[in-house]
């Protein structure tokens, strides 16, 4: 009776539709079960805090459905600085890689000075940033957002410029070796050893620089000049004591979150569908 | 072989360095002499010809240009006021807590207190943008738009438990305010010595201008009744509030259209703290309370500096921490959550937070008028 039970729980384990079912499942409970203690109260007696500070969930998805228009171009601002600012910084720090890898004695020096970029606080970079480009335009939305952009391109150039140079360095010995036995021009080594070699790594890149330039997008919206972006209503409402819609704002900048690493992990998997990463 | 690579790497090391140093110093230097010349150029002939134009005129031509300046968070509803009474667009540009946008121009109608920014434009001391008279102000008690700023409020149910805490705390305040005000070069010392955040010059002219917004209403008129609640000017200021106050919350508009001022304020304590004679109210329900400022130390606040530097406090029986505010420490969340007792915050400030949710009652209005003017160089709107 025992080794029955035993056995169906060992062929469920080993059930290859189960474990897919599983690793979708479990973290979906674990949500539904959060997010039912936190709209029954019990979270609150947990953290010993009030339904004002912590709203429940009902009311957070009542405003955001309340206002879906001006959530929305709220978000869209925020969206536009973060995918310009992580498309323009990944290009300029996968050039950066390209060029220290050409000179790579040089390269790697100059690559720590990149790297120290990405060690100056958010905080710190956005007033200077708005400082900055306030000549750019005579209008207060256009050279704000061209400020913000700044901010979360900086912040990727680093983690890009990084990463891609190790792709387009950190060779495997005998390629290199089989190359220059070919007679191979730098530039054949380049398109087709070091550029292909790099792709994994530049997703590695992109996975801390998605997340990244959101959070980067939100807080350079605190220092803005022109009130728009969902972190800059975070922080307006928070001041405000309008807690239940800060709240709401929080949530759709989780949404953006996790739609652009969504977006981000379902192109990493057509791109590298028939390559492995081997480290 | 290997000490030429070392030095080669120490070389473009130091290559990329100086790049960068050169490159920050580039924008640095640009911004600095576009102020050196908007400065020289306010000092050079500012009173050459033409009229000054009227605060309508002004206020017009800088909504035109789409260069008024606030802050936000708050803050920014007088000018809403103002700018819809002239039937403009309620647009306005962020100001930072300095005033270099309206230095260099970028905004032309800055928003500005009386006690502080205002002081920083025109004052020559240290931190000063030296304007003199080369400035006009526009006055919102003058517009008929001002809303009442610095409180002292705290929780409903604090009041119900604490009552004669509170009018204790009350009374001694406001000897602390009455001392401050009659003597405010001594407060801003006190202040100062307290751990100031500015300089002890701005410290001063902040306390004597200060002491104009708690003796004067919003008409103009003196007044001895420190702390009192002005009805008239309240309800100017929740009328406002519920006009200019946008909340996503559906709820939370819907709260504040039903508010009247029983929402939001109880004369009770203050009126028994200004009968009494020698602050005893019976036994103190609490007697250690903690207060948090709206603001960093200075001399905005130096009833509170006053009364514990000079005992005020302790003569009542009260052992009271002051906790400076800044940034976004919210100091309705502060004193809702139970962090702190009692709090200062502007009128508009508590009615939204309760809106939102909280439970907080104002007992007392420190400031009797509205210290927010909006600043412009007289240069600029000319005719």
């Amino acid at each position: 009776m025992i080794k029955k039970r035993k056995s169906l729980w060992r062929r469920l384990k080993e059930n290859r539709a189960v474990q897919t079912l599983s690793t979708i499942l479990l973290p979906v409970l674990f949500g539904v079960l959060i997010i039912a203690l936190w709209q029954g109260q019990i979270l609150h007696k947990i953290f010993n805090t009030d339904i004002n500070t912590l709203p429940l969930p009902s009311r957070i998805c009542r405003i955001i459905l309340d206002n879906l228009p001006s959530i929305g171009e709220n978000a869209l601002y925020t969206i536009i600085v973060a995918l310009a600012g992580l498309i323009i910084g990944s290009i300029i720090g996968y050039l950066i890689a390209v060029f220290a890898s050409l000179f790579q004695k040089w390269g790697a020096g100059g690559l720590t000075i990149v790297g120290a970029f990405n060690a100056i606080p958010i905080v710190a970079l956005a007033p200077v940033m708005s400082n900055w480009t306030k000549d750019v335009s005579s209008d207060p939305n256009f050279r704000s957002m061209v400020a913000k952009t700044l901010v979360v391109m900086i912040v990727c150039i680093a983690s890009m410029s990084i990463n891609a140079f190790r792709g387009l360095t950190e060779l495997k010995p005998f390629a290199l070796d089989l190359m220059s036995s070919y007679a191979a021009k730098k530039r054949t080594v380049f398109f087709k050893l070091r550029l292909p070699n790099s792709i994994p790594y530049v997703f590695t890149a992109l996975r801390v620089s998605v997340p990244i330039s959101i959070i980067s997008a939100v807080v350079s919206e605190y220092f803005a000049e022109y009130i728009v972006g969902v972190g800059r209503e975070i922080r307006e409402n928070i001041v405000l004591g309008q807690y239940p819609t800060a709240w709401a704002y929080i949530v759709v900048a989780c949404l953006i979150g996790i739609a652009m690493y969504g977006l981000l992990m379902a192109v990493e998997a057509i791109v590298l569908k028939n390559r492995r990463i081997k480290n | 072989m290997k000490i030429k690579r070392n030095a080669k790497k120490a070389l473009s090391l130091c290559c990329a360095a100086v790049i960068l140093v050169s490159a920050f110093a580039g924008c640095g230097s640009s911004s600095s002499s576009s102020s050196s010349s908007s400065s020289s150029g306010s000092s050079s002939e500012s009173s050459s010809s033409g009229t000054l134009m009227s605060n309508e005129e002004i206020i017009k031509k800088a909504a035109a240009d789409g260069k008024v300046g606030n802050w936000g968070l708050g803050n920014e509803y007088e000018i809403l006021a103002l700018l819809q009474k002239y039937d403009l667009p309620t647009d306005y540009l962020a100001e930072d807590f300095t005033m270099d946008g309206f230095d260099q121009d970028d905004i032309t109608l800055a928003s500005a207190m009386t006690y502080n920014e205002l002081g920083l434009v025109k004052n020559d001391y240290d931190g000063g943008y030296k304007y003199g008279d080369t400035v006009g102000v526009i006055d919102m008690n003058d517009e008929g738009v001002a809303m009442l700023e610095d409180n002292i409020f705290c929780t409903k149910k604090f009041a119900e438990e604490n009552p004669n805490t509170v009018k204790a705390f009350l009374y001694a305040s406001m000897k602390g305010w009455k001392y401050a005000v009659e003597n405010p070069d001594e407060a801003a010392e006190i202040v100062f010595e307290a751990g100031s955040s500015v300089s002890a010059d701005h410290q001063s002219y902040m306390a004597k201008e200060v002491a104009k917004l708690v003796t004067t209403d919003t008409k103009g008129n003196t007044v001895s009744d420190y702390g009192k609640m002005d009805e008239e000017a309240m309800q100017q200021t929740l009328d406002l509030c519920k006009q200019y106050i946008q909340f996503d919350d559906s709820a939370a508009a819907k709260k504040l259209e039903g508010f009247t001022l029983d929402d939001i304020r109880d004369n009770q304590y203050i009126e028994a703290a200004t009968a009494s004679t020698d602050g005893n109210f019976g036994k103190l329900e609490k007697d250690k309370v903690t207060i948090q400022l709206k603001w960093l130390p200075q001399a905005q606040f130096m009833g509170y500096y006053v009364a514990k530097a000079k005992g005020y406090y302790d003569e009542v029986g009260l052992d009271v921490t002051i906790t400076p505010g800044g940034g976004d420490i919210s100091e309705t969340t502060a004193v809702s959550n139970g962090t702190v007792d009692f709090g200062v915050t502007w009128v508009a400030n508590l009615t939204s937070a309760n809106a939102g949710g909280m439970e907080l009652l104002e007992v007392a209005q420190v400031y009797q008028r509205s210290g927010l003017e909006l600043v412009y160089k007289k240069e600029l709107f000319t005719k």
